[in-house]
């Protein structure tokens, strides 16, 4: 009797603890990309323009991240964030669930694995460059030559 | 307001005399960590460096053009509570250490 209920109640906190499993990779309003992101009116280059002087030492370490790839990966990546700064807040969110649903979705995470890192890893960082972004030119290519 | 600011670039400016009062030291960061000390600048070591030689590039490469933008550049980095004249003194001290041909720019601040 006793034996029987143990099997029983084992059986149901398994159930339990493994259904919800089932659906937790979706994406949400703020992962895996950042809701400033999502919602930032800004360009790529005031983007990083303010974070090169919002967060001096991330902004280093992405562009010797950056420096350090193929002139072919590193124009991938250029065309990459720029398409996605293209998309309005909808299709970001669509993006969003797909990196977050299907890791084969985005083609330059396997060539550069940190490719949008400067954009999508760190909330805080998101949050002050996009604070100030406005305030930067929308188009500076010197951004990218660091 | 300009009298703070000159006060400041001059003590920018003054504090070699301290540095070379100092042993001789091979790493760099380890001795520029220390002139910060004397100013009540603290933080990790290896931010405070990283910042200085980021405050270097951007001379260079003309993000920064003169020694205001330089100083409110680091300023914005410093801890906060920190003051106008440490943000000048760091610079004083990151021009010295590591890029000493950039220390013109503290001249060209005081005779503005």
């Amino acid at each position: 009797m006793l034996i029987k209920a143990s099997v029983a109640a084992a059986a149901v906190s398994v159930a339990a603890i493994a259904v919800p499993a089932v659906a937790s990779a979706d994406a949400t309003d703020d992962y895996p990309i950042p809701n400033r992101i999502l919602k930032t009116t800004c360009t790529v280059d005031q983007y990083m323009a303010a974070v090169r002087d919002s967060d001096p030492v991330y902004y280093e370490r992405y562009m010797i991240d950056y420096n350090n790839k193929s002139p072919e990966v590193q124009q991938a990546a250029r065309d990459r964030i720029y398409w996605f700064f293209s998309l309005d807040y909808a299709g970001r969110r669509q993006y969003s669930e797909d990196t977050a649903t299907n890791a084969f979705y985005e083609q330059m995470a396997w060539n550069w694995p940190n490719w949008a890192k400067l954009f999508f890893n760190n909330k805080g960082v998101a949050a002050h460059g996009t604070d100030t972004c406005a305030q930067y030119p929308p188009s500076d290519p010197a951004v990218w030559n660091w | 307001m300009k009298r703070t600011r000159l006060a400041s670039i001059a003590a920018a400016a003054i504090a070699p005399a301290l540095v070379f009062a100092a042993p001789a030291h091979a790493d760099p960061d380890t001795d520029f960590g220390k002139e910060l000390h004397t100013y009540g600048i603290y933080g990790q070591k290896d931010y405070n460096a990283w910042i200085a030689k980021i405050a270097c590039k951007r001379l260079y490469n003309g993000v920064d053009q003169d020694a205001d933008k330089s100083a409110k550049f680091i300023f914005l980095q410093l801890q906060k509570g920190s003051t106008t004249e440490q943000a000048w003194q760091f610079l004083g001290a990151a021009l010295r250490t590591y890029c000493p041909e950039k220390l013109p720019i503290l001249d060209a601040a005081a005779q503005q």
